[in-house]
């Protein structure tokens, strides 16, 4: 995003003011082996999903903390955004999925060999919640279960 | 979303995450996080540009190098923002345009149709679950709703969706055919005048402009978050 000082006056108080938890330390975990022996996932919060799946909602009953898989084989044209916000330029995932979904950046770094593997899973979030708790809570250790699972070593998130 | 970062890690597996608000990845402190200088919407640079893809994505895991975080790193681009006029900031006196928004539909399908040819069909289109083919449709229901009838309804709506929620399906569908098709007709458009094109000289733009107005008079807060999320 271009830095705060460059935007309207609307939008950058709306960030400013944007009910963010603050840390003062952070967890972290390292993978142990490179890169290209690590299997890697992508995590969105771009509100995207199969074209025949459930498009997000503000009256979701699984709330707005609710997730999508989204197989790291499928074909991009069945990928699309359902995303809440107009606060995002949409043309450039109407132009290219990868700008925000680097599915076809993935799989060439696994074919360069400098990505081990792609997780047989990807996910997506709804970004942009003022009230982050439900993922805290349920959804975002309900999918970090399911990573590990799979045996995933690295988290790539993208937003939107 | 900085904060699931910290909930994958919490559970053992390392993160890295391309952050679009630098100030709010300093506050939350995810344990990787590369900070790009694009515009949201556009978090690995420029569309159909793969090598900056890549350039986003190389440095975003040679954070995983690094002994210890938090990693907070700045993606070395200083491109200026791209400007995103919303409808109300583009001009109105504009001419009104010639003709209604399904006619407008009809015209612009050879040009989005075209764009799924050329595009593998990649497309934007597809929340409502109505084909383009018969969008017609879809505007007069949008047309009814601008209108005010609030008994107006789609049987192609799931019992699961709000008519509300599935106003705004229907209104993102409708962008998604109409941008796609702009940028098949003018291949040369950016993104600015893609917005002005939409918001300041379509039937379509301007249908969905008046459907958030109407809602907007409604004391209804869900209401008025659909309009807010249609056009402002």
């Amino acid at each position: 995003m271009p830095r705060l000082e460059t935007l309207s006056e609307v939008q950058r108080r709306t960030l400013e003011f944007f009910p963010c938890l603050e840390h003062e330390s952070t967890p972290w975990v390292r993978p142990g082996k490179p890169l290209s022996q690590c299997k890697v996932a992508l995590v969105t919060s771009a509100g995207l999903h199969l074209r025949n799946d459930q498009p997000f909602t503000r009256d979701d009953p699984g709330g707005e903390y609710s997730y999508r898989v989204i197989p790291s084989d499928c074909d991009p044209a069945d990928v699309v955004q359902s995303h809440f916000s107009i606060g995002f330029d949409h043309t450039g995932i109407y132009r290219d999925l990868n700008v925000t979904f680097p599915v076809d950046r993935l799989r060439e770094l696994v074919s360069r060999g400098e990505v081990g593997a792609l997780s047989a899973s990807f996910y997506s979030f709804m970004g942009a919640l003022r009230d982050a708790s439900g993922v805290i809570e349920e959804t975002g250790p309900e999918v970090a279960a399911r990573l590990k699972d799979e045996g995933v070593d690295v988290v790539l998130l993208t937003p939107t | 979303m900085s904060v699931l970062a910290r909930v994958f890690e919490e559970h053992g597996i390392a993160t890295v995450t391309i952050a679009m608000v630098r100030e709010h990845a300093e506050k939350v402190k995810p344990p990787r996080a590369l900070f790009v200088p694009f515009f949201f919407g556009f978090a690995l640079g420029r569309p159909n540009d793969s090598a900056c893809q890549h350039q986003v994505l190389n440095m975003a895991f040679d954070m995983l190098k690094s002994p210890e975080g938090p990693v907070l790193v700045d993606f070395p681009d200083d491109s200026a923002p791209t400007a995103m006029p919303q409808a109300s900031q583009i001009n109105s006196d504009t001419a009104p345009p010639a003709r209604s928004a399904a006619d407008e539909i009809t015209a612009m399908r050879a040009f989005y149709e075209r764009w799924l040819d050329n595009n593998g069909g990649r497309t934007g289109v597809g929340l409502c679950g109505i084909p383009q083919r018969r969008f017609r449709g879809v505007v007069r229901f949008l047309e009814m709703c601008a209108a005010g009838e609030e008994q107006a309804d789609m049987s192609e709506r799931p019992a699961s969706i709000s008519r509300h929620q599935y106003i705004r399906y229907c209104a993102d569908d409708l962008k998604a055919f109409l941008y796609e098709a702009r940028m098949e007709q003018n291949k040369e458009a950016n993104e600015e005048a893609l917005h002005r094109w939409f918001w300041g000289s379509t039937a379509c733009g301007k249908l969905i402009a008046d459907v958030a107005a109407r809602l907007n008079e409604s004391e209804d807060a869900g209401l008025k978050a659909i309009a807010y999320g249609l056009a402002r």
